[in-house]
This record gives structure tokens, sequence and C-alpha cells, in this order.
């Protein structure tokens, strides 16, 4: 009977509207690298960019009082940011993970530094009165669904915009021309150079578009999840994305499908913690979430496959 | 007198023993061991003249008696500087100069001036990198509102002089991180996951050094070689997954890597750790002293009671992967599989057999690394001992270009760095993040080689280009 109860207690319709809002970040991040990946350049920065975005997003609502406008400024900072990864892989020709773990770690010591400036000591910002979590709202319509509309639409922002994401993006690689052009980069780069198109500029999208998206989910872990922004608060997540997009088979789709199933145990996670009533250390929980990716990886990676040129350097003579 | 070619190792092997029992008696405070490695140098050098002459070789006898005495130079003189006795700088220029000697004496003039040269030009890079990162964190300063000069003044007398003993503290543990992940890059493997194998060599370390009970020599080595080979079992499960589906082993390894920091509340809980106390909640009970590295106080007075001889354990892994690398088979074969997987396994080379090893032995290198810090500074495990090593590592190995001799000089520039910026908080108001933000820059500046060539392409095209102009320009007249 008490089973009974700590399980209701524990799975439950806002255990899977928390795993909604816990797999957005990684959603994002996901889209993000699989547009880079599909682009031709791998990009294990994500990490790094997600929390440059985190930071900026924050400070400039702490600066603002606006979240829109700190929201505007992660996305910002996001794709700046990854626009160094961009000249870096694809004009000096570096490689790919190199340029990636580097800027990794720039990341952090750009926010340390950032964060003495702006609030004189490195650890944890000051809190920020309005986040977006103030703009959370039923949608219309869809949010009457039995179970699937409280679980989904009621949201905030950030969630919304990442469904949106999801939708564009499989869209626009699949039926612009800008889409197929990314694609063509990643599979056979010669191909499109030859019809006159700059894989470099092509490359160049695909990374910013990247950086942009890593710069919204930045934003959502310190403007919408919580109010603070904490040095490492992406906590690896910039890597579980590189595994949904993985497990994803390269689609925003199939990124944002893996997502929500390490968003899933995240929440499980959190959840089996504040139960507190099993005997079993509350760490052996958190790790959940790192076991399961490793998990997914290694079950879905042979199913899915890369694009072929992804993380291949593209150089081209010419003559100007 | 003839001895037996049988003999021959088995004197070789007494006279590295001799050698051995000789540092290790003066690492443990016995003067008289520098008498062993004096006897055992000129049991070395009267050994290698009857085997010349046995074998009637006409080979001078100044190649070995320089080499040796390069040698020990390099050994004594590095021990001392590292020791905060600066004046082991004047025997590694000796150490320098005997080398210089030697290649003269055997190669000519040339050979030398051509070396020279080409190191000359090998440092160029990194030296040009570290300087344009300092005049950008300079502008950062400026920019900021903060006295550069004084900063950077307070930086390196803190790292170099004043905190040197810190530094060398901070350079150990991060050898072992650089060379672990220098070492899976070799074989083209992105070990980024070498904070987790830290810490569970760190924790394997702490279980071992409560329960271990034997002479100091032997526990070392038994927790060297335990902790180290969990650590390496640490990395069986991406290796497995890599060679089996190919499952990419910097997401593998990352997630690991969480995964065991997390495990180490438990075991610190387990071991001594009581959250119910307010102070020291997260620590473990203290190691029992006979696993204590020896300190380096123990041999030179003067120096910080902290430094241990990790930072030597750390020098001779490097020499050992150099050796590894670039003297061996196995070592040929990870290169191999590192530079061009389809070449080497058309020589036949296994993949999947490289893979294991180069992720196994750079998971040993990690936990190493944890194995060091418990053993020699802290002698527990507690929540926050790694400083980052794991990560920083990873810059450390990539400034190094993947060189495990060169890993050694990025660490303690990383060491300086650190303890360095420490001071400099200290005695200014610049923030120590400075010194983030200036290793940053340092790394994707001298990373970014290609920065340079592109540049120089550029400047050279648009030269061309100008030539090309006012030859047309010449014809037409």
């Amino acid at each position: 009977m008490i089973d009974f109860i700590l399980a209701s207690q524990i799975f439950n319709v806002d255990l899977l509207s928390a795993s909604i809002r816990l797999s957005t970040p990684i959603a994002l991040a996901a889209i993000g690298a699989t547009i880079c990946e599909k682009s031709g350049v791998v990009n294990i920065a994500m990490e790094g960019i997600m929390i440059v975005g985190a930071f900026f997003a924050l400070w400039f609502t702490y600066l603002t009082g606006s979240p829109w406008l700190g929201l505007l400024a992660g996305i910002a900072f996001g794709g700046a940011y990854s626009l160094i990864h961009a000249w870096a892989t694809v004009t000096l020709h570096l490689d790919h993970t190199v340029s990636g773990a580097v800027l990794n770690i720039l990341a952090l010591g750009i926010t340390r530094y950032m964060m003495v400036l702006a609030y004189g000591h490195p650890g944890t910002s000051d809190t920020v009165m309005h986040t977006l979590a103030d703009y959370r709202f039923a949608v219309p319509v869809l949010s009457k669904i039995p179970i699937l509309g409280p679980i989904m639409f009621e949201q905030t922002p950030i969630v919304y915009f990442m469904y949106i994401a999801v939708i564009f993006f499989t869209w626009f690689m699949k039926k612009t021309k800008v889409g197929l052009h990314i694609k063509a980069a990643g599979e056979h780069p010669l191909a499109l150079e030859t019809i006159g198109v700059s894989v470099y500029r092509i490359r160049y999208l695909g990374v910013v578009i990247s950086g942009l998206l890593g710069g919204v989910a930045g934003a959502y872990l310190s403007i919408e999840n919580q109010a603070t922004f904490t040095e490492g608060m992406t906590n690896g997540r910039g890597f579980i994305a590189m595994a949904a997009m993985i497990s994803g088979g390269w689609t925003p789709i199939g990124s944002f499908v893996a997502a929500l199933f390490f968003g899933f145990a995240d929440a499980l996670q959190l959840r089996l913690q504040i139960s507190g009533n099993l005997a079993v250390p509350s760490e052996i929980f958190t790790i959940i979430p790192y076991v399961a990716t490793v998990a997914a990886v290694a079950g879905l990676v042979r199913k899915s496959k890369a694009p072929k040129a992804d993380g291949k350097d593209f150089i081209i003579e010419k003559e100007d | 007198m003839n001895i037996n070619k049988k003999i021959q190792p088995v004197i070789t092997a007494a006279l590295v023993l001799l050698a051995f029992i000789g540092g290790w008696s003066v690492v443990m405070g016995r003067s008289w061991g520098n008498l062993l490695i004096l006897v055992a140098w000129i049991g070395y050098l009267v050994f290698d003249r009857i085997i010349d002459r046995q074998e009637q070789k006409e080979s001078p006898f100044h190649t070995p008696l320089l080499n040796s005495l390069m040698l020990l130079l390099a050994i004594y003189g590095g021990v001392l500087y590292l020791g905060a006795y600066f004046w082991g700088a004047f025997l590694l220029i000796g150490a320098l100069l005997v080398f210089s000697l030697e290649k003269r004496l055997t190669e000519g003039k040339e050979a030398l001036a051509e070396s020279f040269k080409k190191n000359l030009k090998n440092l160029m890079i990194p030296v040009f990198g570290f300087l344009s990162a300092l005049v950008v964190g300079m502008i950062i300063m400026v920019a900021t509102g903060y006295n550069p000069i004084e900063s950077y003044a307070a930086l390196f007398y803190g790292g170099l002089v004043k905190n040197w003993s810190v530094s060398v503290l901070n350079a150990t543990p991060l050898i072992f991180t650089g060379l672990s992940i220098a070492f899976a890059f070799q074989a083209g493997l992105f070990n980024i996951g070498a904070e987790g194998q830290y810490f569970i060599g760190a924790m394997v370390a702490t279980y071992l050094g409560l329960y271990l009970n034997l002479p100091p020599i032997f526990t070392i080595l038994i927790v060297i070689i335990v902790a180290g080979s969990f650590a390496a079992a640490w990395n069986f499960v991406p290796a497995l997954l890599k060679v089996k589906t190919g499952a990419h082993e910097v997401i593998t390894t990352m997630m690991l890597a969480h995964t065991a920091k997390y495990l180490s509340p438990i075991f610190i809980r387990a071991f001594g750790g009581n959250p119910s106390t307010s102070n020291h909640a997260y620590v473990t009970d203290q190691i029992l002293d006979n696993s204590f590295l020896p300190k380096f106080k123990t041999f030179l007075p003067e120096t910080n009671y902290r430094l241990h001889i990790g930072i030597l354990i750390a020098i001779a892994f490097a020499i050992l992967v150099y050796y590894l690398l670039y003297k061996t088979r196995i070592g040929f074969e990870i290169r191999a599989v590192g530079q061009n997987p389809n070449a080497a396994r058309a020589q036949g080379i296994s993949i999947g057999k490289n893979i294991f090893r180069a992720l196994l032995f750079s998971g040993f290198l990690a936990g190493m690394s944890g194995v060091v810090q418990v053993l020699g500074l802290d002698h527990k495990l507690f929540l926050n001992l790694s400083g980052g090593y794991g990560w920083n590592g990873i810059s450390v190995a990539l400034l190094a270009s993947n060189n495990p001799i060169g890993v050694i000089f990025t660490a303690l520039l990383w060491g300086v760095l650190d303890a360095g910026g420490q001071y400099m908080i200290r005695v200014t108001d610049t923030p120590n993040s400075i010194v983030e933000i200036i290793k940053g820059i340092v790394l994707f500046l001298i990373v970014a080689r290609y920065i340079y060539a592109y540049l120089g392409n550029r400047m050279k095209r648009r030269r061309k280009k100008k030539n090309e102009a006012l030859a047309s320009m010449g014809g037409n007249a």
C-alpha cells in the first residue's frame, strides 16, 4: 500500500510535465547541434555556448529588468560565441573537436570573469525579479486535451519555442533550399561547391544556427527554469544534447524525442531524490540521466548515421 | 676480464636497482643514498668500458660519460629547482651545455646548430601565442579598469618565486591528466572524461590507504597499481562501446565522468564523512601514514612542507609515456591508428585492440592523478578534491600538441598561472579569473597554428597579386 502511494507520488502528470520542462534545453541544444553537424561541422562546444547564453541572458535581465531582453541577449551572445567555432573550424581549418573543447574551457573563464565584474564574486549570481516563468500560459484549445493538454500546453514561453523549433527546423531542413544546401554541405561538400554555393558560408550558417539555439537553451536554464546563474550550471547538458542528437539519428524530431527521454530520466531522479524515504543514497538517482545517456547512445548509435562529411575539413583553393 | 653475454642484462639491472635504492634513500632523508648513486654511476662507466673492450669496438669514451653526466645534472638540477632551490637552474644549464658538447663532439658543429635552430623554431609558436594572450589580457584589464603591469608583476612573482611550490603542487595532477588525454589523442581518441577516472583513482587510493598496512614503498606501489587499474577499468565500457557500436567516446566518457563524480559523496559518507556535523561534513578519515608519499622537506630542508615527490613520479611517467609512444611497437600501432585508421588496418594493425589499449592506459594515467593527490597532498578524499584537473588536462595536452614531454612544461605553466593568480588577488584587486581568460586565449592562439598559416598565405597572395599587377603594368608600358 505504501509502495502504491509512493508510486503515485512519483508517477503522475507533474512528472511528465517536468520531463518536458527539463528536456527543453537538451532538445534545443540537440536541434542546434543537429543543424550544425548536418552542415558538416562537429560541435562539442554546445556546453560552452549554453553557459555563455545562460550568463548573458541573466545579466541582461538583471540590468534591464526585462527577461525578454535577457532572452535576446542570450541568443545574441550564444550566436556570437558560436561564430568563433565557425571561424576556427571553417576558415582556419582547426580540428573540430579541439576547437569545441577549447571553447568549452574558454566559456568557463569568460563567465567567471564576467561574474566577478557583474556581481563582485564568482559562484552564483543575484536573483532576478522577473523571469520568463512569469509568462506561463495555457494554449487556449490545445490545453483542453485530456492528459496531454496539461502536460504539454500549460508551459512557459521557451518550451513553446522549443515545439516551434522542432516543427520549423524539420520543415526547414526538408523543404527549403537553404536547408538542402546545409544537408549537402555535410554529405557532399564538393558537389555543393560545384553548383556555385559556398560551402564555407553554409557551414558558417549551420554553426551560427546552433549558437542561436544554444543561446536559447542557456537562457532557459538561467531565466526560465531558475532565476539565477551558477557557474557550470549546464552540468553536462551540452553533451547530453549531443547524445540526443546521435540517438535521434541527426533529425530535429528524433533529437526532440531523445531529449524527452533524457528529460524524463532527469525529472524522475529529481522526484526520487525529493521523495527521500527510499533507503538509497540520493546520488544514485542523480546518476540516472548520465547512465541513461550512455545506454541510449550504446543502443541506438548503430541505427543512426552521421552525415558523411561530418567533421571533415573542407579546403577550397580560391583565386581572388 | 670477460663477461658472459647472459650476465650483461643482470649487471645492468643491478646497477639500475642500485641507483634506484640510492635515489629512494635520498628521498627518505638518508643522504648516503647519494653515494650509492655515485657508485652506480662509476659502475656503469666501468661496465660500459669493459663491454666495449670485449667487443673490440672503437667507440669514444666521452659518449657514455657525457650522456650519464647530463642525466645526473638534469635530475639533480631538476629536483633542486622543483624544491625551490633555484640554484638548481645552474645544474640544468650545465646539463644543456654537456648535451651540446656531446652533440658537437659526435655529430659536428653543423648538426648542433641545425638542431638548435629547429628547437628554437618549435618554441617560437608557443612563446608567441603566450605573449599575444598576455597582450589581450592586458587590454581586457585596461578596459575593465585594472592595472595590468601591477597585476602581471604580482602574477609572475607569485607563480615563479613566492608560491613556486604551489605551482609545482598544481602541476603534479595536471601532468597526469594531461598525459592521459595526450595519450588518447595520439590514438585519435578524446578522453574528455579524465575527471571521472581521477575520482575513481582517488577513491580506490583512499580506500587502500585506510587499510593497507605495509612498509611505505610496497604500500605506495600497490596503491598505484590497484587504483590505477580501477581507473583504467572505468574506461572499459567506453572502449567496448566504441569498438562494438561506434558510440563516440566524448559522450560516453563524459557521462561516466559525471557518474564517478556523484559516486564520490557516497564513498565519503561510507568512510568517515558525516554530513550531520557542520564542519568538514564531506571529508573521509585520514589515510594511514605509511602510504604517504615522501615530502621534499625530508631531503631539502628549506622547501615548503607540503611539496611531495608526486611531481617526480609524474615526470617519470611522462618519460615512460614518451618512450612507450615513440620507441615501442605498441606506441607505433597506437599512433598509426590515430593518424590513419584505414592505412593502419591495411597494415594488419587491429583498430579495436589499440582503442582498448589507448583508452585503458589513458584511464590509468588519469587515475594516477587522483592517487598522487590523495597519497601526496591531501591524505583524504573530500568533495572538491579535484580543482578541475580532468578538464584542465585537456588544455595542457592540447597546448603540448600531445607530446608527453611537452605536457610537463605546459602543466607547469598552468600551475604557475593558477598559483600566481591566487597571489595576485591577495596583493592587487584584479580578479584571478583573468587567469582563466588568459589560459583560454593562450590555448586558442597556440592551437590555431593555422591562424599564422592563414595570415601568412594571405600576405603572400596579396604580395603576389601586387607583383602581378606591377608586371602587367610594366608590360603595358
